[in-house]
């Protein structure tokens, strides 16, 4: 595994937290079960984290609990309690989509949760230079499979693409792709953006709650 | 809506459906997904989908096949079920096993309990057996050790493992064991919490902020923020503060 893992006894020390919160706060559903990685060391079993989601979350779980309950963390902040009945109409008004954002996919009104997650990770894409054409590819990619955002699998979505040359015409080819990490394409494509759908989730809710 | 009761005495068959009160004392089936105020069964039922109630109490044989939700949750005969289980409250004085996982937050096991993977809730009492085949999660764990209990892994605020009454009236729990008078023992592969006062368990690693290991345990390792005290009685291989 090539992710940046930090031991659980090195999380407690970094944040300053207790054993008695985090495992709170994995009850809540507020830290993902997916990031429980449990790996053999030489003293035995231990568990890990993905290190730059574990410690952003924590903090992100300190600040808010001063004005929030821990069930109203768990709304915001825990991916399966994604609210599938959110209608928001303005798109715009969120940081992560923004007005550039908002023209991926054009409704009056009522965009769902999923649409705006879709409309985030398109955003991301034009944001890293990617052409409008294939960030709304992502959008539909993504819009699709509203699903996934409600359960904390670690879902990853990218385009690819591939170019050739066939008499004389030079062709690019883009393609959506979903599914989880590691994600690999051949050796002739190359991964041209690359977005993880639960980090867009999240900064989607956080989004939400700031407007409202 | 208006809704319904049902009571089996002798024996039935019903379909699922919204009830206020199902009643079964006879010997009983229930076929399909249930939502109802209550759930008492005193003879034998099988509910076949899942069930949703305010308060269930078994004291006779129930059997659920699929996932129950409740709000208090009370066996004191036999009661199976086969999916996960949510309730505020678990009170269990009779055989509780459960297939999948537990949800809630006041649990307390005084016959014996046995779940397949991870019982979570705020509060776990036990004066009871309990297997657990996952991680046992709660703010407060208080055991009365009688029997022999298990579980893969105990992870909370407090941790409070007590042997029963026996030596404390003085007689040698070395003894105790060797002859097998009735002290029971708890066997775990990990233990972390901030509070952890453990006797007669034998885990592979405890880690904690404040540890008191107590007679009759036996620890491979513990690893402590604040203070570690062990007792003569008991064995540990390796210390190590953080």
């Amino acid at each position: 595994m090539d992710e940046d893992l930090i031991a659980k006894k090195d999380v407690l020390e970094e944040a300053g937290i207790s054993y008695g919160q985090l495992y709170r706060w994995k009850r809540k559903g507020l830290i993902p079960e997916a990031w429980f990685i449990r790996k053999a060391t030489v003293t035995g079993q231990e568990t890990f984290f993905p290190r730059d989601k574990i410690l952003p979350r924590i903090e992100q779980i300190r600040s808010l609990k001063e004005e929030q309950s821990l069930d109203e963390l768990v709304q915001i902040l825990a991916p399966e309690a994604a609210p599938e009945t959110v209608k928001h109409d303005d798109p715009a008004a969120l940081s992560p989509i923004g007005t550039e954002g908002r023209k991926l996919l054009w409704k009056e009104r009522g965009y769902t949760f999923g649409e705006l997650v879709a409309l985030a990770c398109g955003t991301h894409a034009l944001r890293s230079g990617t052409r409008p054409a294939e960030a709304k590819l992502l959008v539909d990619l993504v819009r699709t499979e509203e699903t996934v955002l409600r359960t904390p699998t670690g879902m990853t979505a990218l385009l690819g693409e591939k170019a050739f040359e066939q008499e004389g015409f030079s062709v690019r080819l883009t393609l959506g792709v979903l599914g989880h990490e590691p994600l690999k394409v051949d050796r002739e494509s190359r991964v041209k953006h690359r977005v993880d759908l639960e980090k867009i989730a999240e900064q989607v809710k956080l989004a939400l709650r700031e407007v409202t | 809506m208006e809704s319904q009761s049902i009571s089996i005495s002798g024996s039935g068959r019903v379909s699922g459906g919204e009830y206020t009160q199902v009643r079964i004392s006879g010997s009983g089936r229930v076929e399909g997904d249930v939502v109802a105020q209550e759930i008492r069964v005193s003879g034998a039922a099988r509910f076949q989908g899942t069930v949703k109630a305010k308060e269930i109490s078994v004291s006779g044989a129930g059997k659920f096949t699929d996932r129950v939700e409740a709000d208090v949750l009370v066996t004191s005969g036999s009661c199976g079920i086969e999916g996960d289980a949510e309730a505020k409250e678990l009170r269990s004085s009779g055989a509780q096993r459960i297939g999948g996982s537990f949800r809630g937050h006041y649990v307390r096991v005084s016959g014996v309990l046995h779940v397949a993977r991870d019982m979570e809730t705020d509060v776990f009492t036990s004066s009871g057996k309990f297997e657990i085949g996952g991680l046992l999660s709660a703010d407060r764990v208080e055991i009365k050790l009688v029997g022999d209990s298990r579980a893969r892994e105990i992870g909370g605020e407090n941790i409070d493992i007590r042997a029963s009454s026996g030596f404390s009236f003085g007689f040698s729990l070395t003894r105790g064991f060797r002859m097998g008078v009735g002290i029971g023992t708890l066997t775990v592969g990990e233990i972390e919490g901030d509070n952890v006062h453990l006797e007669a368990t034998t885990a592979d690693v405890v880690r904690g902020k404040i540890v008191h290991i107590g007679p009759g345990c036996r620890i491979g390792r513990v690893e402590y923020a604040e203070s570690l005290d062990v007792h003569p009685e008991a064995e540990v291989r390796e210390k190590v503060k953080r």
